[in-house]
């Protein structure tokens, strides 16, 4: 078995390193920047299984706190009846539709699920017609229907609640340039649902890099990679920083595929046209990150704060133009006393900006315990133009088209270099890496 | 409105024809003559004198713009000696012919590149990561050519220095900053003058004046259609399609197909569409471009049967003319005509590779007097005509 | 009581052609239409004495080449004349050049765009190219009944199969190009070929005709196909006029029904379909005229049809809420202006060949999206996105001689507007297009003799489209092919065995195409198209 370099030790290429190193390689992972504690995302039993951990996958509960204009709170949580009881002090007929759309959205949710686990299926593949097929005809129905429609559509139809509207368009936009009334951000509703239990529609957070980072059987080098070696159309290894040569015939890249191809590959390897679709691939950032230190840890783990469609909407609207949004969305993850608050919208030029954490305090204040000291954040480092995703997940970058048609299959037109990171389908943080692991073993 | 080039002041009224063409959005003219006859006659007797201002031009400096160069077309072009020029066409990935044109390294790390159709985002793409600029100069910069037996010595008369076959050099003409390549599109002893457009006028008066002894005649595009099928030239849009306009797969050509096999430079470790073209060239190309004879004797018979002398083209055609071989269509031909100096009737044509060696026996379609008719014809080697003081 | 075969409803461009076709298969056919005039929205009326408008379609862009061969249009007084320009003045206070042209002639063209960008009029071939092939590519789709992919029907499943067919033997990146346009913005896809600002405003703009939708929405790259699918066929440009205006592309239609035999009713209100058991068996008039026919076909949008003249009580509960909740959304509307002269644009002063084409208010995408913004929130566009022409420059019977007419397309007036359409906010969108244009041709005032303004509620209370939605409904993805207007139900059949639809609300939806009204004679007459 051959030498192999991941570049990337994120929660892609922690898992494609340890799959490919229990697959009998000598795999070399370059870590290029520090370890994040807590992965997001669904953690597929599968993964799990075949690297042997135990992983700890957690969702708040309620996964969904919004609160509401005369006071009190929406609470949504893993059990039905419970949101179902919450729902119902804002509109009985919500309620009653509640249970419903949770079925509906996870029938669908399950479909992702299968794709997500493997490459992505071609556009006309049929084994994937037929598997939308056999979802029988209301969730394939579904399926075409939801699939390119706004989220705030798919919501409008179901619901009437405002809170309960502009919380669940909120989670489906995060980290997207578009709003929720965009087309096509219904799926993301989706994409945040699949791994999660019937109406939980937020990812989980778990250990799943924390895990691996900690594991042995893969050689860590803590650099930065400089460049990508070809000889003759093959990847012949990587030189770090400072001109130390690692020699590999396999390299998987878990940064960002114009980082991989554009910068670190020399020019003139690849095919202009494609060099020129990738500099057109999206990957803008638009929410910032503040921490929070509180007087007290406040009574609950998560606080929503998107009263209405429309309010997300709008927020949108101001990052069209280029600007940070007034009256942003936040969603707030408490921690004892420390909170992590997402806010969105912010183009990611200003996403450090100093009025990003006044505006953050002045709409929390009323919800949250005094605030000692608040700290706005700066994007983690492999997190292109500050997007997670690293090619922004909308569906003209989805499934077969992710990041770039000739690049869904997690090869490159140079042969021995694999792309794993999150700009590759499912763009779930530790499935992308063991897609491409599995892709190469199968090749 | 089209556009016109710098020359326009001194070529309109010299134009008695009024018959104009278009080139790249330009104006330039047909013929000036009531008939382009003479000004055929005078590139291969004397000197023509073209304007070719409207060829798309850009200049390439920097310290990778050989590098640039060198991933953009099929030569090599960092293996040129400085004042050297580079005929050469450019691929896509896929190594199908985008372009022709020329390449001039006018020192170590400036570029004059020539094209016939717009290149400035190609050139740009392609230069991502790499230390290059490129500039459109195309408006800015006049083009004159000068061709035939003679041109050499009315440029001397006026202070251009002696130049080899593809060679250019700077040169002070009548006072004139120019640069003068020793290049055509005729097949026959020529040069090329660049100059800034806001010279182009004494420019072209200047060498009309020095030219006058030497019976120097502008010419037009049509005479210059002639030379170039005399001479075996490919004809962009005419000849081949370039890739970035083909519709459909059939349409496009590899330089192998279009007898620019030559061009091809494989020791190159990298350029666009050369994974392509080695492959192609293992395999052989389908295709090739090659000349065709029409034979007299078959052309006159078919006349004759219908009670009418031969009829000969009286310029240069540029459509698609099916060839049969064996009784089925093995190709067509893209130009052709009659020439007045070889008396034959010649064309350029595209043949399955089977039936593209010289000699080949072939059948042209004819109109004759309403009705299809096929006229003998064989395939031949290009240039139809090749004179030694072309390269001389 | 008279009988016949077939009884279409409503007579709209699309009603005229599915009359034609059944008539000419020898059908007996009537057509009810309840105005006193046929066409629809596709019609011609002499609004002021001398002035003659196309009021509210106005532009040829999307007739099926076939209809007009199959039903020889031009032997029955269709003239499409080409609207060979478009002009994008650049900023309302500019000066001469600052505009920003695109024409017919190639050279031009190029000329033009490199004046403002040398890299976009390079992009510009390419791009029109990749279009092309995309047109190409989506066209045979135009003319086929979608089948229900969810159906273990035999001949659904064979239209099933042939349609996989035919999309696996496309190559593979033609495919991939054309999934980034069905679902990207019209802002996106056209960030990735062009830089100037003017240049993707412009293009943009088709892309949110007859939707409430902005530029920046996914879904909206779509429509910019459209621009380019009328030039394949070399047929006719992609937009034109047809001569007399677009009420003559609906007289042609008739003509060749009634030259057919079909009859048509006009001034002849339908209230009610006639449905017994689960068949329709005729059509009630308002005046309580029953006509009897087994076949019935709604021209009009599906939410008259099925909510209004079927009634839900008929109607599988799925299907009603399917009907229910498919989006209309009006947001276009058109003012008609009789000009005592033609308008000087400031950015090109002359009387030219600019004004035979269309004139674009579209600077850039943010005006548009802008525009859009107001309108997302229930008001009308501070400054409007507009698509001007001046019918009377390509035929000048069109208006008095040396007057003009010019018709103005204006997006976006919301159906749902704040407080509701009534005739002082019908007036202050008059104004505010007036305004905004007359920013960019100064003496446009002063010329005007007679303005009409028509809001999203006069299109609904005129010619009968829902919430004025030009298209019959909004054209976006899950509104599109086997989900137009309802799913299982998008081949021109209806749950009621009999009845049959035939208007835009169907595939594949809105412009002067005629395709729906086709597609439907042929789902009706047994036939493959």
């Amino acid at each position: 078995m051959s030498d192999v370099v991941v570049i990337g030790a994120d929660a892609n290429g922690l898992v494609a390193a340890h799959l490919l190193a229990r697959a009998g390689h000598k795999v070399t992972l370059v870590q290029e920047h520090g370890a994040r504690e807590r992965t997001s995302g669904w953690v597929p039993a599968a993964l799990a299984r075949e690297l042997a951990l135990d992983v700890a996958v957690e969702w708040p509960d309620p996964w969904l706190r919004a609160p509401l204009d005369g006071g009190g709170v929406l609470e949504l949580w893993r059990d039905r009846a419970k949101s179902v009881d919450s729902i119902r002090r804002l509109s009985a007929r919500d309620a009653g539709a509640w249970p419903r759309f949770c079925e509906r959205m996870s029938a669908l949710a399950r479909l992702l699920e299968r794709i997500y686990l493997e490459p992505p299926p071609s556009l006309v593949d049929l084994r994937f017609a037929l598997r939308v097929r056999r979802l029988g005809r209301e969730a394939m129905e579904d399926f075409m229907r939801l699939l390119p429609m706004p989220v705030a559509e798919l919501l409008d139809e179901w619901f009437a609640s405002d809170v309960l509207k502009g919380a669940l368009g909120a989670l489906a936009v995060r980290h997207l340039h578009q709003g929720p009334r965009s087309a096509g951000t219904a799926f993301r509703l989706l994409h945040y649902h699949a791994g999660s239990p019937s109406g939980v529609f937020r990812s989980p957070m778990s250990n799943l890099a924390a895990l691996l980072h900690t594991r042995a059987g893969v050689g860590m080098r803590e650099a930065k990679v400089s460049g990508i070696t070809v000889r003759g159309g093959e990847v012949t290894g990587v030189v770090l920083d400072g001109g130390q040569e690692l020699r590999a015939p396999l390299v998987l890249s878990a940064a960002d595929p114009r980082r991989t191809l554009v910068e670190l590959v020399e020019p003139g390897l690849l095919d202009p046209d494609l060099l020129r679709a990738l500099r057109n691939v999206r990957a803008r950032g638009v929410a910032a990150k503040i921490v929070l230190t509180l007087e007290r840890a406040p009574e609950w783990q998560t606080l929503t704060l998107a009263p209405s469609l429309d309010y997300v909407e709008r927020a949108y609207d101001d990052v069209k133009y280029g600007r940070i949004s007034a009256k942003p969305w936040l969603d707030v993850m408490a921690d004892g006393a420390s909170a992590e608050v997402h806010f969105q919208y912010a183009p990611h030029e200003q996403s450090t900006d100093a009025t990003i954490g006044e505006r953050a305090a002045k709409l929390l204040a009323p919800y949250l315990p005094p605030i000692k000291q608040g700290k706005v954040l700066a994007p983690p480092a492999p997190w292109p133009e500050g997007q997670p995703h690293q090619a922004e997940l909308a569906l003209d970058q989805a499934f077969w088209m992710r990041p770039l048609p000739e690049l869904a299959g997690y090869c490159t037109p140079i042969k021995g270099l694999w792309l794993c990171g999150q700009a590759m389908h499912p763009a779930v943080a530790g499935i992308a890496g063991y897609n491409c692991a599995r892709e190469i073993g199968r090749a | 409105m089209l556009k016109t080039t710098p020359f326009h002041e001194r070529t309109a009224p010299l134009c008695a024809s009024h018959a104009w063409r278009r080139w790249a959005g330009h104006v330039v003219a047909s013929s000036y003559e009531l008939t382009h006859e003479r000004e055929y006659h005078v590139i291969r007797t004397a000197a023509a004198l073209f304007d070719v201002s409207p060829l798309y031009k850009y200049m390439v400096r920097g310290r990778d713009a050989g590098r640039l160069l060198d991933l953009v077309v099929t030569r090599n072009v960092q293996k040129a000696a400085v004042g050297q020029v580079l005929y050469t066409p450019w691929c896509d990935h896929a190594g199908k012919v985008m372009d022709d044109g020329t390449v001039a390294r006018l020192n170590d790390t400036t570029f004059r590149m020539t094209s016939a159709e717009p290149n400035l985002r190609w050139l740009q793409d392609n230069a991502a990561g790499l230390e290059v600029d490129i500039t459109d100069v195309t408006g800015g910069i006049a083009a004159l050519s000068l061709q035939g037996p003679a041109a050499g010595s009315i440029l001397a008369s006026i202070g251009a220095p002696a130049l080899k076959y593809f060679r250019i050099a700077p040169a002070t003409l009548h006072g004139i900053a120019v640069t003068v390549s020793r290049t055509g599109y005729t097949g026959d002893l020529g040069y090329e003058i660049w100059a800034e457009a806001g010279n182009a006028l004494a420019l072209w008066d200047a060498v009309m004046e020095a030219g006058r002894p030497y019976g120097i005649m502008p010419a037009g595009l049509l005479a210059l259609d002639m030379a170039r099928l005399e001479a075996g030239l490919i004809l962009i849009d005419v000849d081949y399609v370039p890739a970035r306009k083909a519709l459909i797969e059939s349409q496009l050509s590899s330089p192998y197909e279009l007898d620019l096999g030559w061009t091809v430079n494989l020791d190159k470790e990298r350029f666009n569409g050369r994974d392509a073209l080695v492959a192609e060239k293992a395999r052989g190309p389908a295709w090739q471009f090659v000349g065709v004879e029409v034979e007299w004797s078959s052309l006159e018979r078919l006349y004759a049967e219908v009670g009418l002398a031969t009829r000969l083209p009286s310029a240069t055609w540029r459509m698609s003319v099916p060839l049969y071989a064996d009784g089925e269509q093995v190709g067509y031909a893209t130009s052709g005509g009659w020439s007045p100096l070889l008396k034959k009737y010649i064309a350029l044509a595209h043949l399955r590779s089977r039936w593209a060696a010289p000699g080949t026996p072939l059948e042209m379609e004819m109109t004759v007097e309403h009705r299809r008719r096929r006229a003998a014809a064989r395939a031949v080697k290009k240039p139809f005509f090749d004179p030694p003081r072309k390269r001389a | 009581m008279k009988r016949y075969d077939a009884i279409i409803v409503g007579g709209g461009h699309n009603g005229l052609a599915c009359a034609a076709y059944l008539a000419r298969a020898g059908r007996k056919v009537l057509v009810v239409e309840r105005r006193e005039r046929i066409g629809g929205a596709a019609m011609t009326e002499e609004v002021f004495p001398g002035f003659r408008f196309s009021v509210f379609s106005y532009v040829v862009s999307l007739l099926r080449p076939e209809i007009i061969r199959e039903l020889e249009l031009p032997r029955h007084g269709l003239h499409i004349l080409p609207l060979e320009s478009t002009l994008t003045p650049l900023r309302p206070d500019g000066k001469a050049g600052d505009y920003l042209a695109q024409w017919s002639d190639h050279d031009q063209n190029r000329r033009e765009l490199a004046r403002h960008s040398v890299r976009d009029a390079e992009a510009y071939d390419e791009f029109g190219l990749l279009l092309h092939r995309m047109a190409r590519a989506i066209k045979p789709l135009l003319g086929v009944a979608p089948p229900d992919p969810a159906s273990l029907d035999l001949r659904e499943l064979w239209d099933l199969w042939r349609l996989g067919r035919y999309f696996r033997g496309l190559p593979e990146k033609d495919l991939h190009a054309l999934w980034k346009l069905l679902t990207m913005s019209a802002a996106d896809y056209l960030d990735e070929w062009f830089e100037g600002e003017a240049l993707k405003g412009t293009k943009s703009a088709s892309g949110i005709i007859g939707t409430l939708l902005g530029p920046r929405s996914p879904g909206t790259a779509y429509v910019l196909l459209h621009h380019y699918m009328g030039e394949l066929d070399g047929v006719f440009r992609a937009w034109g006029f047809a001569r007399g205006g677009n009420g003559s592309v609906s007289a042609a239609i008739a003509a060749a029904a009634q030259a057919h035999g079909a009859e048509i009713r006009t001034q002849a209100p339908v209230s009610k379909i006639l449905i017994s058991g689960s068949s329709a068996t005729g059509a009630v008039l308002d005046n309580g005229e029953e006509l009897r026919a087994p076949i019935v076909v709604s021209g009009a949008d599906p939410r008259r049809t099925f909510l209004g003249l079927v009634g839900e009580q008929h109607l599988p509960d799925e299907f009603a809420a399917a009907i229910r909740r498919y989006k209309f959304r009006g947001s276009s509307a058109k003012v008609n202006l009789a000009l005592a002269e033609p308008p000087r644009f400031i950015c090109m002063p002359q009387p030219g060949p600019h004004l035979r084409g269309a004139i674009s208010i579209s600077p850039s995408v943010d005006y548009l999206e802008r525009a859009y913004d107001d309108a997302k929130y229930g008001e009308i566009s501070r400054r409007p996105y507009m698509d001007i022409i001046m019918p009377s420059m390509l035929d000048p019977a069109m208006a008095p001689p040396g007057k003009h007419v010019m018709s103005i397309f204006v997006q976006y007036a919301p159906y749902h507007l704040n407080g509701g359409w009534n005739d002082a906010r019908r007036e202050e969108l008059g104004d505010t297009v007036v305004n905004t244009l007359a920013e960019y041709a100064p003496n446009l005032k002063s010329a005007i003799l007679h303005r009409q303004v028509i809001t999203p509620a006069d299109i609904e209370r005129i010619v009968g489209l829902s919430e004025g939605n030009i298209f019959q409904g909004e054209l976006t993805l899950q509104q599109m092919f086997f989900l137009r207007p309802a799913p299982a139900w998008a081949r021109y059949r209806t749950p009621i065995r009999g009845l049959y639809q035939c208007g835009s609300g169907t595939h594949p939806g809105g412009g002067v195409m005629g395709a729906a009204g086709r597609n439907a004679a042929m789902e009706i007459l047994g036939a493959r198209a």
